[in-house]
């Protein structure tokens, strides 16, 4: 066999090969997966709801509007609020002032809080929203707000204490920062995963929403499972090493996003209920740790699974035996382990909850049996198409030395495609099936553009003779013909027609790319598959046919 | 072959009037279009929100609308072996509602749900993609061939192609969904192919222009034969294989996608090579620039 003789010395034939027998070894590895509306299953279109903006209002002012105080006094870290009459002592542990002191004398009392100005805008602000709030930049400061929030909502907010968001596009931005939409997704990820559910997919798109698909379930119960919390228990070690329930979920009224501390300490900050104060308080002193803390460690679950357990601290047992203390800390450690245990265990204490009101753009749901049909109804009409261009190609050139090697490599970039999808592990789903057809449409258009080059369709001087004609002398030729690859004709004219295919190609890939983001990612696999489909076929299937067929041919 | 002889008979000029006059048409309908619907194509129901249900078929129409009396049912379509029932925007508990009762009350329904937002992202998103993605694709003609003249001639038989594409839109009923976006997209990236294809050879090889663009046509019109032939056979298993098979149903998305392809494709044929053809005509046989090209 002289042909594949010379052919296998050929760099780009046997790279050829060599892509198509790995891309069958990592099909029959890895196995191809199926999207939703292949396989059956729900999905949800999430978008996150927020604000970064920045805002100019003086912690002064929120204070005295706060504590009903006749004047606000700033002196190093601390503000000292002076109020006519009494301040209820509860007051200042509402409003997220943990460790405010209150003195009074002669019907004034003085507040002293110990707080960065921007705390003290936060805290008015979450109590505002009744959302969570969080700084994400320095100069200008910036606040993530966690809600639904508008900027003219935003200014009435500030209003009352003459506050305002600065004018100007970037003082008010609609969205959450990146780490934010990160931190939901992993909400996601791990409550989904402890609810013991396969398959599921989390995945952003344009860093505003967020996709999830739950594989064979419909869409109701979907909407149900996205929403549910966990459930979430506190458990305290009594003296005979065994432990005794405490609380459960309900007790924990709010939770804060993890702060470390100056020494690098990383600690999630949670607030109890009153009612679950108390209970917290009995229990630490019943099961006497509030006299021995070391001894005692205090456990959190969440659906049965320990997510921290740590002695209670001795400070906080001194203010327990005393009286109910509401905001509490769970310390995790320190540095950048500390700083992800701390991400973890906010995460488990607020149950799966959300970090983000979200809302629910779109959803839906396709039947197990529905997408079946729908496979085999694609197959169908990849198989037809295959058919219907092979007999194109037949119809044009007549010669099946020309047709078979266009269609098996048609279909080796198919191969090749798959391939490489089973290897990344993504899904097919209905519209990459169709981008794969649409890729048998084009590939093929430019294999026939390379076999014209060859064997020079449309020059002038053979224009009376019609295509069929040559493509069948030259490839009758083709056994007495003469090394034709190391020719300089051949050569020009494949770098012709690589000059065609690679503007083609390129064109094709940048009319795509949008589709990468475009519907919430309802289209990526169809432009992925597409460009993957372009890049594979230019760079290895392509070259590899226009030697295989110069051979063929023997074009000298 | 006809066309061949409408290639080098008449002069580029008069032939021309025949693209200029479908471009015109084209703006016509899709300006008709705007003026009555506030947009140049009929949007679909992912633009303009509401939920759609497909159910398979167990009773009449009728017994099908009394089911979802209580909800905004727009339209029901019997789309081979199941109903389809579109709703218009409903409130989000409206919605959950619908879902549980769809499901309670049919095994494999197929449900999609579009909120306001979605539609209103989705708006912003084709206002925003579509022109960078055209202006990418002339950005990659302009540096493929590096001549003005015969770059605009590419890009303005795009844009004749896109313009056909959306107007046969309004003509056969197709609305605009993210499948006819994704079409719409494919027929950029696409169309310009054989256009490349037609003004290299022109370019680059050797001989006179009427039968350089003759040998290209042969090459090109396989290659429009072979993506015909693709989108054919998506356009028949998705929407008629149904009443062949009666257990199969039809595929929206791969439905309007693949009906929107072939008339941008059949478009392509067109402008290609008329439109493009007639224009390298012109520009290759201008005084000067023909003995210039000649020699090289």
């Amino acid at each position: 066999m002289s042909l594949l003789h010379d052919l296998s010395k050929d760099r780009r034939v046997v790279v050829y090969a060599a892509a198509v027998v790995l891309a069958l070894i990592f099909i029959a590895v890895f196995g191809l997966k199926f999207g939703l509306d292949l396989e059956g299953g729900s999905y949800l279109q999430l978008q996150l709801q927020g604000a970064v903006a920045q805002v100019d209002v003086s912690p002064e002012k929120i204070l005295e509007a706060q504590f009903h105080g006749t004047s606000v006094e700033k002196h190093g870290d601390s503000y000292f609020v002076t109020v006519q009459g009494k301040v209820d002592s509860t007051l200042a542990d509402d409003l997220g002032y943990s460790g405010a002191k209150i003195v009074e004398r002669d019907n004034t009392s003085k507040v002293t809080i110990i707080a960065a100005p921007e705390t003290v805008i936060t805290n008015y602000l979450k109590k505002s929203l009744d959302a969570d709030v969080k700084i994400v930049g320095v100069a200008p400061v910036k606040y993530e707000i966690r809600t639904n929030v508008s900027r003219d909502s935003l200014n009435a907010i500030l209003a009352p204490v003459g506050g305002s968001v600065p004018s100007g596009e970037d003082a008010f931005v609609e969205g959450v920062t990146a780490d934010t939409v990160d931190e939901t997704k992993k909400v996601l990820d791990s409550k989904l995963n402890r609810l013991g559910l396969q398959d599921i997919k989390v995945r952003i798109v344009d860093n505003k929403f967020i996709l999830i698909d739950l594989a064979g379930m419909d869409v109701a119960t979907a909407q149900d499972v996205v929403g549910k919390p966990g459930k979430f228990e506190i458990r305290i070690q009594t003296e005979n090493n065994q432990t005794v329930h405490v609380l459960y979920g309900d007790a924990v009224e709010s939770v804060d996003i993890p702060q470390g501390d100056r020494q690098g300490g990383w600690g999630v900050p949670f607030m109890l209920s009153e009612e679950g104060a108390k209970v917290f308080q009995k229990a630490a002193i019943d099961a006497g740790a509030t006299k021995d803390p070391d001894a005692h460690y205090i456990s959190m679950y969440l659906d049965k699974d320990e997510i921290f357990s740590a002695p209670l601290a001795a400070e906080l047992a001194g203010s327990l035996a005393k009286s109910p203390v509401r905001n509490l800390e769970a310390r995790v450690g320190s540095g950048d382990a500390g700083s992800q245990k701390a991400k973890e265990l906010y995460i488990h204490l607020r149950e799966g909850a959300l970090p983000v009101n979200v809302e629910i753009v779109g959803s839906g749901q396709v039947s197990a049996a529905l997408g079946k049909q729908f496979k085999v109804q694609m197959v169908i009409a990849g198989l037809i198409a295959l058919l219907a261009v092979a007999g194109m190609i037949f119809y044009r050139y007549r010669e099946k030395r020309v047709v078979l090697p266009m269609i098996t490599t048609s279909l080796s970039e198919v191969v090749m495609m798959l391939g490489i999808w089973s290897l990344a592990g993504w899904q097919l789903d209905l519209a990459s099936l169709a981008g794969i057809i649409m890729v048998i449409g084009t590939g093929v258009d430019q294999l026939v553009i390379i076999t014209d080059e060859l064997i020079r369709g449309g020059e002038a001087s053979a224009l009376e003779r019609s295509i069929k004609e040559r493509a069948a002398e030259a490839a009758a030729k083709a056994g007495t013909a003469i090394a034709p690859t190391s020719s300089k004709v051949y050569l020009g004219r494949l770098s012709r027609a690589f000059s065609i295919i690679l503007g083609a190609a390129a064109t094709t890939v940048v009319a795509m790319l949008p589709l990468l983001y475009m519907g919430f990612g309802a289209l990526t696999g169809f432009a992925l598959i597409i460009i993957l489909g372009v890049f594979l076929g230019v760079a290895i299937a392509r070259p590899a046919y226009g030697r295989i067929i110069g051979h063929i041919l023997g074009t000298s | 072959m006809e066309l061949e002889d409408i290639i080098s008979k008449y002069p580029p000029r008069q032939i021309m009037l025949l693209p200029i006059a479908i471009i015109v048409l084209a703006l016509i309908s899709l300006s008709v279009t705007y003026l009555n619907t506030g947009s140049p194509v009929r949007l679909g129901i992912e633009f303009t929100g509401g939920t759609l249900v497909t159910v398979p078929q167990t009773g009449t129409e009728d017994t099908l609308r009394s089911q979802f009396e209580g909800y905004p049912l727009v339209d029901v379509r019997n789309i081979g072996s199941r109903y389809m029932l579109q709703f218009g925007p409903m409130s989000d508990s409206d919605y959950a509602r619908l879902a549980k009762q769809v499901n309670e009350k049919y095994e494999g329904a197929e449900i999609k749900h579009m909120g306001p937002i979605y539609s209103k992202e989705l708006q912003a998103q084709v206002i925003r993609y579509l022109p960078i993605s055209f202006l990418l694709m002339a950005i990659v003609v302009f540096l493929v061939f590096r001549e003005p003249i015969v770059s605009l001639l590419v890009v303005i038989s795009a844009i004749a192609d896109i313009l056909t594409a959306a107007a046969s839109m309004n003509l056969t009923g197709v609305q605009l969904s993210l499948g006819t976006v994704a079409a719409l997209l494919m027929l950029i990236g696409y169309s310009v192919d054989t256009d490349i294809l037609l003004s290299m050879r022109v370019l680059k090889r050797k001989g006179g222009v009427d039968e350089k663009i003759i040998g290209a046509m042969g090459t090109g019109l396989t290659m429009a034969g072979t993506t015909i032939a693709a989108v054919l056979s998506l356009i028949i298993v998705s929407n008629f294989l149904y009443f062949v098979i009666p257990s199969f149903s039809r595929m929206d998305v791969i439905a309007d996608m693949s009906t929107v392809l072939i008339f941008g494709l059949a478009a392509d044929v067109f402008n290609t090579w008329v439109t493009n053809a007639q224009g390298l005509r012109w520009y290759m046989n201008r005084p000067g620039k023909a003995t210039r090209r000649q020699k090289k």
